[in-house]
């Protein structure tokens, strides 16, 4: 699993190279994560416009992450289309990550 | 043009995605992108389900995938020799959408999620266990063009 973080002031963008993040690669992404988390960077956004395909497995490591951030700042979902946007909704989760259409949207929500 | 494909994986859920690919490419030609979307997502979270709770990530077991491909629908079945899925869940112990208060961050859901998104995903689902073996069956009916 390929992440790659761009800093924009205290706001973390982590890109996701991958094209998936299903259950045999949720683990790596929640471990991932939780580092960036647990360093500080607590106000990030989650760019998904290169993946295709989430389970239920990647969702739920990603609501991990919002949990792990807590009360200390916001996780934003940037790129989400097709197959990925339709999981949000389906689980409405979409209600939980409002659902940005690139990343320079999703940073106006994030910035503090 | 009706026909069956017969697929098997084994038990790791690194494999998944091979069958999720293939049943995708299936239904392309049959099916419209968000349906086939649909499918491949009912697919992945039936292998994972099995995967992960039927045989409690133990590899070295088969999943086998059989896609029957008619003019009217496409038919998936799931057949595992796992522990089945409990019957107070099959029996719509999950509910058919996902109710959460989505103010309460702990509460938040991070699993337990598949079985409710096959029911969404597919047409009819329906599910046998007999003794030593699971079959999840599953269509998608193919929209009149």
């Amino acid at each position: 699993m390929t992440l790659n973080d761009t800093a924009h002031g205290d706001v973390l963008v982590v890109h996701v190279e991958d094209s998936r993040i299903d259950a045999a690669r949720a683990p790596e992404f929640k471990t991932a994560m939780t580092e960036r988390i647990d360093q500080g960077h607590v106000r990030l956004v989650l760019d998904l416009s290169k993946v295709d395909f989430v389970d239920s497995s990647g969702l739920g490591a990603i609501v991990s992450c919002l949990k792990r951030i807590g009360p200390r700042g916001n996780l934003a979902v940037a790129g989400a289309k097709g197959a990925v946007a339709k999981l949000f909704a389906l689980t409405r989760m979409d209600r939980v990550f409002p659902l940005h259409a690139s990343v320079d949207d999703a940073l106006k929500s994030v910035a503090g | 043009m009706p026909g069956v494909v017969r697929l098997s994986i084994d038990s790791d859920l690194n494999q998944v995605e091979f069958i999720a690919r293939a049943v995708r490419s299936l239904c392309d030609n049959l099916l419209g992108r968000e349906d086939a979307e649909a499918v491949e997502l009912a697919v992945v979270e039936a292998m994972n389900n099995i995967i992960k709770h039927g045989y409690q990530g133990r590899r070295g077991e088969a999943v086998d995938v059989n896609v029957t491909l008619t003019r009217s629908e496409v038919e998936v079945e799931v057949v595992d020799h796992a522990t089945p899925i409990p019957e107070h869940i099959v029996k719509g112990g999950e509910p058919l959408a996902f109710d959460f208060d989505a103010t309460d961050l702990a509460g938040l859901p991070e699993g337990g999620m598949g079985l409710t998104l096959i029911r969404m995903s597919m047409d009819e689902v329906d599910y046998v266990s007999r003794p030593g073996e699971n079959r999840l069956r599953m269509v998608k009916r193919i929209a009149a063009r």
